[in-house]
C-alpha cells in the first residue's frame, strides 16, 4: 500500500544568517505598511519593491548566474519565500515569474529565450502571468480553445480568450498555453503548446475584472488575430500538456499555500494579549499546531523538489490541508473575539479580518480547485 | 536510520504482522505471553537505554518506528510503556527493571525515606496493562525533591479497568509498598508518553485507511465498486492528507525529541493527531457502513484504540490550552522568529 513520503528535512548550516538578513532588510522596508496590506502579501504588486528585491539577488536565487541568477539551493529559496509572506511583503509583481514562468523558460526555453527574458525577470523588472484558464476551461484545461496557427512564413496567428489572468494588466509577458492542432477528442491533452508572448504585442487587448472586494487583480486576455515570431513557442509544439504540469507542481508546493492567513492569526495573538481566556488559548493553540504541521509538510516537500524528486501527490495534499486551513481561519476569528463583532471599525485586527474573509473563497480555487486536489490524492491512494 | 536501526525495525515489523489476531486474542484470553517474550527477545524495552548501560542506544526514531507498527497491528502490549520505564529507570540510575514494565503519569500518595529504604503509600490511576507487568516506574516527590520510583505490581492491589479498545488501564493502590527509589532530573516524562501515543496514533490511522481504501475497491452498490464513486474518492483522499500531516507530525516531533528539548513540537503533534482521529474514524467507518459497526470486523482494533489514545495523555482541551498559553505569553512578534528557530537551531 502507499504511504506518502513526508520526511523530515535539516536545514543546511547557514540559515539563520540568511534568515536575519532577510529580516533586517524587510524591517527597513516595510516600515510603516499598513496591516490590512500586509495580509495577502503576494497579490500586492509593487514594481519598487520587486527592483530592490532583485537588486538583493533575490529574484531567481537558484537559477544559474549565466541567466541573472545565483546559483543558490532550493532550501535557501523556501526560506526567503516564507520569510516574504510571514512579513508580508508586497511580492506580487515577480512572484509568478521566479516561482513558475522563469523556471519553465530555464527548462524548456531555447538559449535566445533564456537571455532574453531571465535575467530582467532576476532583476526584478519584467514579471510574467499564467495564461492557463479559459472561459470554458477552468479545472478541465485541456479544452484550452485559443488557438494557434503557423503561417508560412513561420510565424504563429494566435486567436482566442483567456481569463482570470492574475496581473495581466501589470507584467509584460504572458505564458499562454493554446491548441496548436485540433482537439483530439481520445486524448484531448495532445495539440497543446505554450507560447511566452509580449503582452504589447499587436493584437492583444487586457480588460481588468473588478473581484468581490473591489480589487482588480484578474483580467480578461484577448487575442485576435495576434501575429507572434516563430521563436515564441515555449518549448515543444503540442508537449504542452506535459509541460504544464510540471509547473503545476512548482504552483502548488509552496509556502503560499497555506501562509494567507498568517497575518490574522499575528494580529489574533496581539489582541489577545499575554493572558487570554481558556477558549482563546485553545484556539490560538489549535491554529498554531495546523500551522506547525503544515510548515513541516511543506518544508518536507520542499527538500523532496531540492533533491530532484517530484511530490506531486504529496504537494497537492500540503496545498489542500493548507488552503483548508487558511480559508477556515478568517470565519473562526470572526466568531471568536469581542474585537471581530464590529466589522465597520478602523482597527489593524478589524482590516485584516475583513480583507482575509472575503479573500478566503479564492484560497481553494486558485492553482488548482479542491476537487481537482482530492482527485490527485485519491489517485496516490490507488482509487483512480 | 543506520543498517542496524533499520534490520530491528525491519523484524518488529515481521513479529507483528506475523502476530495475526493479538489485539483479539489479548480480548478473549488476556495477556500474550509468548509474543511478549518476542517484543523482549528484540530488546524493544531496552530502546532507549544507552548501549554503554547495556541498551540499545536507540533514538526517537527508533521509537517511532516500533511503535508505529504497534500501532498499526494493534499489538495488545506495553511495548511503548515498557521502552519508557526502563529508559527512565536507567536515567536515574536504578537497575534497570526485567520482565514486563508500566510507567504512570497520574498519581497520588506519600513517598517515605528511612536510611536508605523507600516506601510508598498512594494510588496509581490508568496504569497501562498494570495488571500484567511486573514493574510501574512513576514520579514523585520525596523531601521536596522529584524521585523516580519502580514499584513492584506484586506488592499493589489493583482495581481492573479497560479503555474503549479493551486495553487494560488498571488503578493500583499501595499500602507502605517498600519501592525502589532515587532523586532525578527527569523532565517532560508527560510529553515523552504523548509521543509515544502520537507514534502508535500514526500506525492505527495508517491500518484504518489502508482497511477502508481496501474495502472500497471491493465493495460494490449499483453495479460498480463504491471507490470508483467521486463522492467516495473525495472523503478518502481527506482522510488520507489527515494521515499524512500526522505521520509528518510525528515524524518532525521524534526527531526534535533526540535532539533535545521538544515541548513545543510533542504538543503541536498530539493536538494535530487528535484533530486526525475526528476526521479519520468517522470516515472509516462511514465508508465501511453497517460491517465496521460489528464487533466481528476489525476496523474496530484501529477506531476504539484511536478514540481511547485521543483522550490518554493529553486531550485537545489540555494540550491547545498550554500551547495557547505559551503562544500568548510570547506574544505575537515572537510567533514567527519561535517557530522557524526550532527548525534552524540544528543546522
Amino acid at each position: 500500500m502507499h504511504s506518502f513520503n513526508f520526511e523530515p528535512v535539516d536545514l543546511p548550516a547557514g540559515i539563520p544568517e540568511f534568515r536575519r538578513e532577510i529580516r533586517d532588510f524587510l524591517k527597513r522596508e516595510l516600515a510603516g505598511t499598513p496591516a490590512a496590506q500586509k495580509a495577502n502579501s503576494w497579490a500586492v504588486f509593487d514594481a519598487e519593491f520587486s527592483r530592490k528585491l532583485g537588486a538583493r539577488g533575490w529574484i531567481g536565487l537558484v537559477w544559474p548566474k549565466a541567466y541573472g541568477g545565483h546559483e543558490r539551493s532550493a532550501i535557501e529559496r523556501y526560506v526567503l519565500l516564507e520569510e516574504l509572506l510571514a512579513a508580508g511583503a508586497p511580492v506580487g509583481a515577480h512572484w509568478i515569474a521566479d516561482r513558475q514562468s522563469g523556471p519553465a523558460i530555464l527548462r524548456f526555453g531555447t538559449e535566445a529565450q533564456r537571455l532574453k527574458y531571465l535575467p530582467d525577470m532576476a532583476r526584478g523588472e519584467t514579471y510574467c502571468c499564467i495564461g492557463m484558464s479559459e472561459p470554458n476551461a477552468g479545472s478541465d484545461l485541456a479544452s484550452v480553445r485559443t488557438r494557434a496557427e503557423q503561417l508560412s512564413d513561420g510565424r504563429w496567428k494566435i486567436n482566442g480568450q483567456k481569463i482570470w489572468t492574475t496581473q495581466a494588466q501589470r507584467c509584460q509577458l504572458i505564458i499562454a498555453l493554446v491548441r496548436t492542432r485540433p482537439l483530439d477528442e481520445n486524448n484531448r491533452q495532445a495539440g497543446l503548446s505554450q507560447f511566452l508572448i509580449e503582452l504589447d504585442t499587436p493584437g492583444i487587448q487586457v480588460r481588468p475584472i473588478v473581484d468581490l472586494v473591489g480589487e482588480t487583480h484578474f483580467n480578461e486576455v484577448f487575442f485576435e488575430d495576434c501575429l507572434v515570431e516563430a521563436d515564441c513557442l515555449l518549448g515543444t509544439e503540442g508537449e504542452g500538456w506535459k509541460q504544464v504540469t510540471g509547473e503545476l507542481s512548482l504552483e502548488r508546493s509552496g509556502p503560499e499555500r497555506y501562509m494567507s492567513s498568517l497575518a490574522l492569526y499575528l494580529e489574533l495573538l496581539r489582541v489577545a494579549g499575554p493572558e487570554p481566556d481558556a477558549s482563546l488559548k485553545q484556539a490560538l493553540g489549535r491554529m498554531a499546531a495546523e500551522i506547525w504541521t503544515l510548515r513541516q509538510m511543506s518544508l518536507s516537500v520542499a527538500g523532496q523538489l531540492a533533491r530532484g524528486q517530484d511530490p506531486s501527490v504529496e504537494a497537492a495534499i500540503v496545498k489542500d490541508l493548507g488552503n483548508s486551513f487558511e480559508q477556515s481561519l478568517p470565519m473562526l476569528v470572526q466568531g471568536l473575539t469581542e474585537a471581530g463583532v464590529r466589522l465597520e471599525d478602523d482597527t489593524d485586527f478589524v482590516k485584516v479580518l475583513s480583507y482575509l474573509l472575503q479573500n478566503a473563497p479564492s484560497f481553494s480555487l486558485r492553482g488548482g480547485t479542491r476537487e481537482i486536489l482530492r482527485g490527485i490524492i485519491a489517485r496516490g491512494l490507488g482509487l483512480r | 536510520m543506520s543498517e542496524h536501526k533499520q534490520m530491528l525495525a525491519d523484524a518488529v515489523t515481521r513479529l507483528f504482522r506475523d502476530a495475526g489476531d493479538a489485539a483479539g486474542a489479548a480480548e478473549r484470553e488476556g495477556w500474550r505471553a509468548a509474543l511478549w517474550s518476542q517484543v523482549e527477545e528484540l530488546g524493544l524495552p531496552l530502546l532507549l537505554v544507552p548501549e554503554d548501560q547495556g541498551g540499545v542506544g536507540g533514538d526517537w526514531g527508533d521509537v517511532h518506528a516500533v511503535l508505529h507498527a504497534a500501532g498499526y497491528y494493534a499489538i495488545p502490549l506495553p511495548v511503548g510503556e515498557s521502552m519508557l520505564a526502563t529508559h527512565w529507570a536507567g536515567a536515574a540510575g536504578l537497575e534497570l527493571p526485567s520482565g514486563a514494565t508500566s510507567i504512570a503519569t497520574d498519581l497520588e500518595g506519600e513517598l517515605s525515606a528511612q536510611s536508605g529504604d523507600f516506601r510508598f503509600s498512594g494510588t496509581l490511576h490508568g496504569v497501562p496493562w498494570g495488571r500484567h507487568v511486573d514493574t510501574i516506574a512513576a514520579v514523585t516527590t520525596c523531601e521536596g525533591a522529584p524521585h523516580l520510583m519502580l514499584l513492584p505490581r506484586a506488592a499493589a492491589q489493583v482495581h481492573q479497568a479497560q479503555n474503549l479498545a479493551f486495553e487494560p488501564r488498571d488503578r493500583l493502590h499501595f499500602d507502605q509498598a517498600p519501592v525502589l527509589a532515587a532523586a532525578c532530573d527527569l523532565a517532560s516524562l508527560f510529553d515523552q508518553c504523548a509521543l509515544m501515543r502520537v507514534a502508535q496514533i500514526t500506525g492505527a490511522l495508517e491500518a484504518a485507511l489502508h482497511r477502508s481504501i481496501d474495502y472500497v475497491k471491493e465493495r460494490k452498490q449499483f453495479g460498480r465498486a463504491i471507490g470508483k464513486f467521486q463522492a467516495v474518492q473525495q472523503q478518502l483522499a481527506v482522510f488520507g492528507s489527515e494521515v499524512a500531516a500526522v505521520a509528518c507530525a510525528a515524524r518532525a516531533a521524534s526527531l526534535a525529541a533526540s535532539r533535545g528539548e521538544a515541548g513545543f513540537q510533542i504538543a503541536a503533534a498530539k493536538l494535530r493527531a487528535n484533530m486526525a482521529i475526528a476526521i479519520a474514524t468517522s470516515t472509516a467507518h462511514q465508508v465501511h457502513a453497517a460491517i465496521g459497526f460489528t464487533q466481528e470486523y476489525g476496523l474496530r482494533f484501529a477506531t476504539q484504540r484511536l478514540w481511547s489514545w485521543r483522550s490518554e495523555f493529553g486531550n485537545d482541551r489540555y494540550w491547545s490550552e498550554r500551547l495557547g498559553a505559551q503562544l500568548a505569553q510570547r506574544g505575537a512578534d515572537r510567533f514567527w522568529s519561535d517557530l522557524t528557530e526550532r527548525d534552524d537551531a540544528v543546522a
